[in-house]
């Protein structure tokens, strides 16, 4: 089981990733609405990974996962994106990304990659 | 889509009540085509010809396509032809409404023809919607002045519609609008090459279909809850339409916007598609070559 942040603006995409996460028995210890927000929580939570949509007012992902990596560079962080960000993924992986996961959810997808991140 | 289409009109034209439409629906999902109205509807073999030859069968244990090759009225590759016919969506509704007495095939077959002159389509446009491709059927909808870009856009959109929130969702015809005014909407913009955007606008009823099927949960009326998982919808069609683009345009996405107050929706090359979703409507909003704003 993970300690998991998911920051998303997106209401229905953080329900639906919660909910795809705790029925696969892992704890949701907090939620942020924009980049900035998920900065600040992950400071806060610590968390043993972070969910990180890419596309977000603020402060976009690319902009929060580079400010994580600077606090932690252990962090492992999965990118959210909705198919067509091609370039962005690229930019995540320079910054460090740990994996990929692309709208609309494939819970099996979702469960095998954190599984995969918790070992 | 094409059972929905075509079943509205035969209730609007009087030849079918609503509740015989319903039952005609519920008998599709179980009907397995006979291959005699497959080779009728297909114009390759006539009514009293496959009349004769389900005579014949009923007396010797061949199959049809065996018995109507024999008599020489269809080829071995005809027949395979038509075989591949048999989950066809016009057709499992011919064979429902058939089966259920509601019309004689020779009936189905006049009322689709009056259907098409009421479309002023061709034979060529009806064979794509008789085929039950979403593909095929959508640009029949569109203006012909439609750019190919904001077309596709479109198609990427209903395909998603179909596959995501209503297998049965059906469309009307579009048209060119200066601007929407809507009580609620959802839409994103993408800025590349061309700026383009895609909104969902509409009615109450529509909304609330849309959004509980999307997200899998209930909302009592049109909010911010309900807007934010229809505006999540419409980032999931414009990540995969800017996926299908890829090789010949970037393009780049801002954060969804969504309002559930009065709106006036406006913006570039602005066209308005009916889509019906568990019978209720929503206006899918596509904008060409210029920003949607409200």
């Amino acid at each position: 089981m993970s300690r998991i942040l998911i920051v998303d603006d997106s209401r229905t995409s953080r329900k639906i990733l919660r909910s795809i996460l705790e029925n696969a028995g892992h704890d949701i210890v907090g939620e942020a609405m924009d980049g900035q927000d998920g900065v600040n929580k992950y400071k806060e939570l610590r968390p043993d990974i972070v969910t990180l949509d890419i596309t977000m007012p603020v402060l976009d992902g690319l902009g929060a996962l580079k400010l994580i990596k600077e606090i932690d560079t252990e962090s492992k962080v999965i990118m959210v994106t909705a198919a067509g960000q091609q370039n962005k993924m690229i930019d995540a992986i320079k910054l460090g990304a740990a994996e990929f996961v692309t709208k609309p959810f494939e819970p099996d997808e979702i469960t095998k990659m954190v599984s995969k991140l918790s070992e | 889509m094409i059972n929905q289409l075509f079943g509205n009109y035969l209730v609007k034209a009087g030849l079918l009540s609503k509740d015989q439409l319903e039952q005609a629906f519920d008998t599709q999902k179980k009907v397995r085509v006979k291959l005699g109205l497959i080779a009728v509807t297909e114009k390759l073999m006539t009514l009293e010809q496959s009349e004769e030859v389900n005579r014949l069968q009923a007396q010797m244990d061949k199959r049809f396509g065996d018995i109507a090759v024999e008599k020489g009225y269809l080829t071995d590759d005809q027949v395979s032809r038509l075989l591949g016919l048999q989950g066809n969506q016009y057709l499992t509704f011919a064979q429902a409404v058939t089966d259920n007495g509601f019309m004689t095939l020779r009936q189905f077959e006049a009322a689709f023809l009056d259907y098409q002159k009421s479309l002023e389509f061709t034979s060529t446009d009806m064979e794509d919607l008789k085929s039950g491709d979403s593909d095929r059927i959508v640009p029949l909808f569109l203006p012909s002045d439609c750019d190919e870009m904001q077309k596709e856009h479109i198609m990427v959109a209903v395909r998603t519609i179909i596959r995501l929130v209503d297998s049965d969702a059906y469309i009307g015809r579009a048209s060119w609008v200066s601007s929407v005014e809507t009580k609620g909407v959802a839409f994103q913009c993408m800025s590349g090459a061309v700026d383009m955007a895609l909104g969902i606008a509409g009615e109450e009823a529509g909304f609330l279909s849309m959004g509980e099927a999307f997200a899998h949960e209930e909302f009592e009326k049109v909010n911010l809850d309900l807007l934010d998982a229809v505006a999540e919808f419409i980032n999931c069609v414009n990540g995969m339409f800017a996926t299908g683009i890829s090789n010949k345009m970037f393009v780049d996405m801002v954060p969804p916007t969504f309002k559930d107050e009065t709106v006036t929706v406006s913006g570039g090359r602005l066209l308005q598609l009916p889509v019906y979703i568990s019978g209720n409507r929503i206006n899918l909003l596509s904008a060409y070559d210029g920003k949607m704003s409200i």
